[in-house]
């Protein structure tokens, strides 16, 4: 009753208001210091709702009334209000402002928040910032821009996967990659369509980096704790752009073109095939070694010719290209607005025949049906097709024999007139036969529907309802053809993947004014969140009959599998929140969360945040004018994680391999032992963050501590066989991640023609692995273990021999002594920075961005196997040795001579040997972009138009890493295979031109 | 507005209600959750065929017995260099497809009262375990294969994995003899429920076990000799009763030795295997061995020796034991023959282990498909009668030939010391005398028997 009345009172007044200001019409202009229109500027009358924004010519219209003040807004401006005094005409002059204080910044549940009232830490990178980079998945283009994150790339093929973690590992073997929500709806960033040996997909590639208007990374659990489960690790909340009201149809085309190089290991050049010396043509059927031992290259002759000396590398790889056209436009009513994008991306790797393209169409519409009730209807439809070459040891890869295929040896043609492969060696393909007839062909299609309404009964009440999906399917198309070398008979592996995940969120917020001083919120919320991953597999092997046949049918056995897997989540959640004076802040936050994947008496679980942010400099702004801002903010949450997947409470029988035999089905108890007292395991986390700005926000400095404890880790463990099992989940084991994470913005140089902005982030975590099941200390995950008191990922294999006074051990051979397995290296790099300058002078803007990674192992397994065969940059020295070291019977010091090739032959067995640190300075892009200036693009039918030059990985600084490039994680996204460099597609040296035009 | 917040409030209340059954989607559609003895057995004997019988444990074992070598440069396993981490797949197959599934089918079958699927469960249990324990010693077991119990299993001494072996062998008899129940039919590969031959393959095996104790400490060689004949007494009769899996040989579903012989192992065979049988002019040797691609020629490579040779220009296992549908042996006559051959040769000297010997010979030729008895009767004259400073020798010389690459060669090697070995060139150790314990193993099971494991120690029965 209470609130009727009020509402009656407000709309009574409101109307009174309107009868009695006398308003007039003003016409005005917007633009930035260059003079050039600024678009999309909001221009409100203070205290009221009335506004109107600029056109594309920065113009606008508003009636105000007399005395009325102009609130100007605009993003990545300055705001200003203009007192109005009855003007006719008004130019309003913005200021360019990176680092708004009022900036609202879309934190969890897509609420949006200024940033001054936040009490935890976030950092957005915006949309032009991502484009900019060039990258095709904009999950790379965070690299090295947000402190606190690490992405790794898998690999140089088009369309592979990266893994983002923020704040550290924190999971032994479950997911550790950060939580994905697309405009307030999470989506699925599941590494896909590895249907072969080596990385996949990773689905966030499916996001055209053109609709995105910003990237806003949550990095603490304070800040994501209202998204549940999925977000203890994370969260990267990505904003699609919108149209503007009032804006007049908005056109813009862009294309870009780039030229790929690869980036080649290290390899020698000097000797020819052949072993110890002596030369072996790797023709003649007793010629044939995988051993690039043989004499010098320069030198060597046969039948008066010299021998062939090409590097299979340069003959192997070609230039890729990549085409992307963009066309989108916006605009808007009073009522209404719209944003709509095509774009079309086709890019040709570097390894000949893999390509990958996407075709992605965007539409956003929104509109308001009442004053009090907004409806917005977004799509995203996506069309991915890509043609991959498997990677990584298994025999069929191609890049096996490229990467150590002797430069004497010519690979083509890859076939003999007899039909069989050419080969160098045995057990291993000819490369160019592999590439015709060893693929993956992955066709993906996906829609993102999302449907936002918005209903203000009251002033202070807004009820939010999203209802969102991510529904994909995607089909992926084994070939391996029967080979002889290799000896297998031949793979057609079809695969059909359908997955939908629905998330419905329905939120009400209550905002009140207290007085002059406080203002209280509050939030409650309900979220249901399903998934459906339904996945069809056709195997055939043997046959292959009919040449260029690609049809199941065509093979002698069919496998037929099905899967599918169903996982819900429903929660309940509440963030009161108080703010005294815009200055103290203080935010609370729980959630009930039940989810599918425990057994019923585990399945409900709370947890929930504390925070608080106080904005100092309001207290002393007097006395310290130069402190333009400064705040403090602590939090404490605790988080609680489903990170486990469907069906882990219950041992079940698989069908055995290789059955049916002889006719008959076959099955067995599956290696993975169920177990039903699985609980979700839980994050706490203690974060202090200090955000200041000095000089006018010229300078600005934030810096945040952070203490994550991560306990009952829902891990997959691996069994002694002896139980009877391979591997279990179990809530096993705890570590911690202690991290600083420093962002430094400095504007040197800001004038009307010059300007000069540096970007410094810097991270620091220390990571360790606590504790393990059982009081164990050491667990193996995929190719790392963890041990306790060590951070996670440790490489424990064979390493070199040693005394007790450090000395290597040398056996009666006078080769180094095979020790036992022991830690030889650590994946968890020392620290990772960025450092960005952008420049910009008249309508000219160069920047360039440099990130650093210290330390941080990666097992080189090219050189490792390299080894043995004689082919890394270091077997260029072949000369007889002493090797260093003491005797292993005698504790002599070694005398022994050894030849090269018996020395680098050892080494293959010393895994040590072949672990190299992984620290790099890149710079990872350059970019120089031109604006026509307004006078020439006056006399065109645009508005705008740039042009942009850039290049990626111009340069790279590894010191220690002789593979082609230290941030490669050859086997995808996921846990297994962690600083595993193998056989990996490279990187590559990009060059990319891009003209863009607005209409 | 009041409208629009009752339906809100009507949803949720809705939606509290059936949370509990909306959250019940935890059961796996895709995988059983319990199956039949009939659809175990066959995945269990073809696992304990493909993957333990013929799998890495025994490929080492070929190795150190110089049966077959590696195309490839030394160290390598041929040179007696293994890793802990190459164990893993033979002890995961032993443990888990084989043994844990074999105590789930028993489980089954003992409660359905299906008594052969029990039987032959014990039966292959017995020759998991002893397989198991004559590769690696002390192993888990009477405390393994317990997973809600224990991660952890303490091993047990191989004397007493030994007992238990008997004692499995015993009951499987027992249970044949019961025969109740479901038959197992087409789902047994092996002998199609045949309870008969079950029981004289059992007590085949009884016989085996009984003979790997011949130098065990507190066992006798004439004590063991004894138990082993009258073990015989009910073994098996003929080469029809050999204990095998036949491959049916389609793409994926070839004989493991077929597999193994493949390129992409650059195993070949070793030029002890193709010298011996050249030098004995054995009729068998067209089918046991193959002539080189290249030359056409009888050649094995020396193992250990430096570069690397055509892969083409060697000898490869031949078509009897290595082609794509040839059956692979559990067990067979042609050893029943000369293990009674052997325990006779103990206990009642050479004139009684000769006719043994010879039938062994024969059956073997007969097996093989050397029809010729011309051949047959040329090879027994060169090779000449065995007498008593080489009959041991000889018997096990042949015991090689009809457990053609098998792992048994290595228990008979160990026990005997013969086919005699030395090491081989450029060897990185003595011969080894087992497997080393896995690193799966050593990593979630650390135990007291792990302490200075090496290729080189000795099993409780390999006594000095």
């Amino acid at each position: 009753m209470r609130i009727n009345y009020l509402i009656l009172l407000l709309i009574s007044l409101l109307s009174f208001f309107r009868v009695q200001s006398q308003t007039t019409s003003l016409k005005g202009k917007v633009v930035d210091l260059a003079a050039s229109p600024v678009p999309g500027v909001s221009i409100r009358i203070k205290g009221t709702s009335t506004g109107t924004s600029t056109n594309s010519e920065g113009a606008f219209t508003i009636n105000a009334p007399s005395g009325a003040t102009l609130v100007i807004t605009a993003l990545g401006y300055q705001s200003q209000e203009i007192p109005f005094n009855g003007q006719g005409q008004l130019t309003i002059q913005l200021e360019e402002d990176n680092q708004t204080l009022n900036e609202v910044v879309v934190t969890a549940l897509g609420i949006k928040r200024e940033k001054r009232q936040l009490t935890y830490s976030t950092q957005e990178v915006s949309g032009a910032d991502i484009t900019k980079t060039k990258e095709p998945n904009a999950l790379n283009a965070l690299t090295g821009k947000v402190s606190g994150v690490q992405i790794t790339s898998s690999s140089g093929q088009p369309g592979s996967s990266s893994r983002i973690v923020i704040r550290g590992t924190s999971s032994l073997s479950g997911n550790n990659e950060a939580l994905i929500v697309v405009d307030g709806v999470p989506i699925n960033n599941a590494q896909t369509g590895n249907n072969g040996n080596g990385s996949g997909i990773s689905r966030f590639s499916d996001i055209d980096p053109a609709i995105i208007e910003s990237i806003n990374v949550l990095k603490g659990s304070a800040a994501s704790a209202l998204y549940g489960s999925s977000a203890a690790r994370g969260v990267v909340i990505v904003t699609t752009k919108n149209g503007n009201k009032d804006q007049k149809p908005s056109f813009n085309f862009s294309t870009q073109f780039s030229l790929d190089k690869a980036i080649y290991p290290e390899v020698q050049s000097t000797y020819a095939q052949g072993d110890r010396g002596v030369y072996w043509n790797g023709v003649d059927n007793d010629q044939k070694t995988s051993l690039v031992w043989g004499p010098r290259l320069d030198t060597l002759t046969v039948g008066g010719q010299p021998v062939r000396n090409v590097n299979p590398m340069d003959a192997f790889f070609q230039t890729g290209k990549t085409y992307t056209n963009t066309l989108s436009v916006q605009g808007g009513t009073d009522k209404s607005n719209y944003f709509m994008s095509y774009s079309y991306l086709d890019q040709e790797g570097t390894i000949p025949t893999t390509n990958y393209k996407r075709h992605a169409a965007f539409a956003k519409f929104s509109n308001k049906i009442y004053d009090n009730f907004t409806a917005t209807f977004q799509f995203n439809y996506v069309a991915t097709t890509a043609h991959r070459t498997p990677e990584g040891y298994g025999l069929e890869a191609p890049l096996w024999t490229v990467y150590t295929a002797p430069f004497s040896w010519n690979p083509l043609p890859a076939t003999n007139e007899d039909g069989t492969q050419q080969v160098f060696r045995y057990s291993r393909n000819n490369p160019y036969w592999a590439l015709d007839n060893v693929y993956n062909d992955v066709r993906g299609n996906r829609f993102i529907p999302v449907a936002t309404f918005n209903y203000t009964p009251t002033d202070w009440l807004t009820i939010t309802e999203r209802l969102g999906a991510d529904i994909y399917s995607e089909q992926s198309k084994y070939h391996e053809a029967p080979s002889i070398p290799v000896g297998t008979t031949g793979i057609l592996r079809d695969r059909n993947n359908n997955y939908r995940q629905f998330n419905h969120d329905l939120i009400a917020e209550a905002r009140k004014q207290l007085g002059d001083d406080v203002e209280v919120s509050m939030l409650v919320g309900n979220n249901v969140f399903s998934t459906y991953d339904q996945q069809y597999q056709l195997e055939g092997t043997g046959g292959f009959t009919v040449e260029d046949f690609d049809n199941i049918s065509n093979t002698e056995n069919q496998i037929s599998t099905e899967n599918y897997r169903r996982f819900r989540r429903v929660s309940f959640y509440a963030q009161p929140t108080i703010d005294y004076k815009k200055m103290l802040t203080l935010s609370f936050t729980g959630r009930m969360e039940q989810s599918s994947v425990f057994a019923k008496e585990n399945r409900t679980y709370f947890y929930g945040s504390a925070s608080g942010g106080f904005v100092f400099s309001e207290l002393i702004k007097d006395k310290a004018p130069w402190l333009s801002f400064g705040k403090l903010r602590a939090s404490y949450s605790k988080v609680g994680n489903d990170n486990v997947s469907a069906y882990a409470t219950a041992t079940v029988y698989s069908t055995a391999t290789n059955f049916p035999f002889n006719g008959v089905p076959g099955f067995l108890i599956s290696g993975d032992l169920g177990n039903s007292n699985l609980k979700n395991e839980t994050t706490t986390e203690l974060e202090i963050g200090l955000e200041t700005q000095f000089l006018k926000n010229r300078i600005g400095l934030e810096f945040n501590y952070f203490d994550r404890d991560h306990t009952d880790l829902l891990s997959y463990i691996t069994l002694a066989n002896s139980t009877g099992y391979r591997n279990s989940y179990i809530n096993a084991g705890s570590m911690y991640n202690r991290g600083i994470e420093a962002l430094l913005n400095v504007a040197p140089v800001k004038s009307e023609n010059f300007s000069w902005d540096f970007t410094f982030n810097f991270t620091k975590i220390k990571n360790r692995v606590t504790e393990l099941y059982g009081g164990a200390d050491q667990v193996q995950i995929g190719q790392t273990f963890a041990f306790v008191g060590d951070p996670y990922g440790t490489f424990y294999a064979p390493g070199y021999s040693y005394n007790n006074e450090g000395q290597k051990l040398i056996d009666d051979t006078g080769l180094p002594v095979i020790g036992p397995s022991q830690k030889i290296g650590n994946i968890q790099p020392d620290w990772l920075a960025g450092l960005n300058n952008s420049f910009t002078y008249k309508n000219l803007n160069l920047s360039f961005f440099f990130d650093m990674r210290k330390g941080g192992d990666i097992m080189n397994s090219d050189d490792r196997y390299g080894f043995f065969y004689g082919t890394p940059k270091v077997t260029e020295n072949r000369e007889d040795r002493v090797v260093e070291g003491v005797n292993v019977n005698t504790g002599q010091p070694n005398t022994v001579t050894v030849s090269g090739q018996d020395y680098y032959q050892r080494l293959n067995a010393i895994y040590e040997a072949a672990i190299q640190d992984g620290t790099y300075i890149k710079l990872r892009n350059v970019s120089l972009t031109y604006n026509f200036p307004q006078k020439f693009v006056k006399k065109t039918p645009f508005q705008r138009a740039s042009v942009t030059a850039t290049g990626r990985n111009l340069w790279i600084y590894a010191p220690h890493f002789t593979g082609s490039d230290p941030e490669v994680n050859s086997y995808g996204s996921g846990n297994d295979a962690l600083g595993l460099y193998g056989n990996s597609a490279p990187t590559s040296r990009s060059y990319n031109f891009t003209l863009s035009l607005t209409f | 507005m009041k409208k629009s917040i009752s339906y809100i409030l009507l949803s949720a209340a809705l939606m509290f209600s059936s949370c509990e059954k909306f959250l019940d989607v935890n059961e796996n559609p895709n995988e059983p959750s319990l199956v039949q003895e009939s659809l175990l057995l066959p995945a269990i004997e073809y696992n304990l065929v493909h993957n333990v019988v013929a799998g890495w444990a025994s490929i080492n074992a070929a190795h150190f017995m110089q049966l077959i070598a590696l195309n490839q440069a030394p160290p390598n396993v041929g040179t007696y260099l293994l890793n802990p981490a190459d164990l893993n797949d033979t002890w995961r197959y032993t443990y888990t497809d084989c043994l844990e599934n074999l105590r789930l089918m028993k489980k089954q079958a003992d409660e359905k009262g299906n008594t052969i699927y029990s039987g032959i469960a014990s039966v292959l249990t017995a020759y998991t375990i002893a397989y198991t324990t004559d590769m690696w010693g002390d192993v888990p077991y009477s405390q393994g294969l317990n997973a809600t119990e224990t991660f952890t299993p303490a091993y047990d001494s191989q004397e007493a994995v030994y007992t238990t072996i008997q004692t499995l062998l015993d009951e499987g008899i027992a249970s044949f003899q019961a025969a109740g129940g479901t038959p197992p039919g087409n789902r047994d590969f092996f002998y199609q429920g045949n309870t008969a031959q079950w029981i004289r393959a059992a007590y085949t095996l009884k016989a085996r076990y009984y003979m790997h104790l011949t130098k065990a400490p507190n066992h006798t060689a004439a004590a063991q000799a004894q138990l082993a004949l009258s073990a015989l007494e009910n073994g098996m009769q003929s080469n029809s009763d050999d204990l095998r899996l036949v491959y049916d040989g389609t793409a994926g579903k070839e004989n493991r030795w077929y597999r193994n012989f493949l390129p992409v192992e650059t195993i070949i065979l070793s030029s002890k295997t193709v010298d011996s049988l050249v030098n004995r002019n054995d009729p068998r040797i067209a089918q046991l061995i193959t002539r080189s691609k290249q030359n056409n020629a009888y050649l094995g490579r020396v193992i250990g020796s430096a570069g690397i040779g055509s892969l083409e220009s060697y000898s490869l296992g031949g078509s009897f034991y290595a082609s794509a549908n040839s059956p692979l042996y559990l067990i067979n006559y042609r050893e029943a023959l000369l293990l009674k051959a052997e325990a006779s040769l103990i206990l009642s000297g050479v004139e009684a282990a000769a006719p043994f010997y010879r039938q062994a010979i024969e059956a073997d030729m007969a097996h093989i498909g050397v029809s010729s008895d011309t051949a047959i009767a040329s090879y027994l004259a060169s090779r000449g009668n065995i007498n008593g400073d080489n009959a041991l020798s000889y018997i096990m010389e042949e015991k090689a030939v009809v457990n053609f690459l098998s792992s048994e060669i290595f228990n008979d090697w160990r026990r005997t010391g013969y086919p005699a070995l030395s090491r081989v060139q450029n060897a990185v150790s003595d011969i080894p005398r087992k497997m080393l314990y896995p690193l799966n193993e050593l990593t979630n099971n650390p135990q007291p028997q792990h302490s200075g494991d090496a290729l080189t120690k000795r099993v409780w029965w390999d006594a000095q």
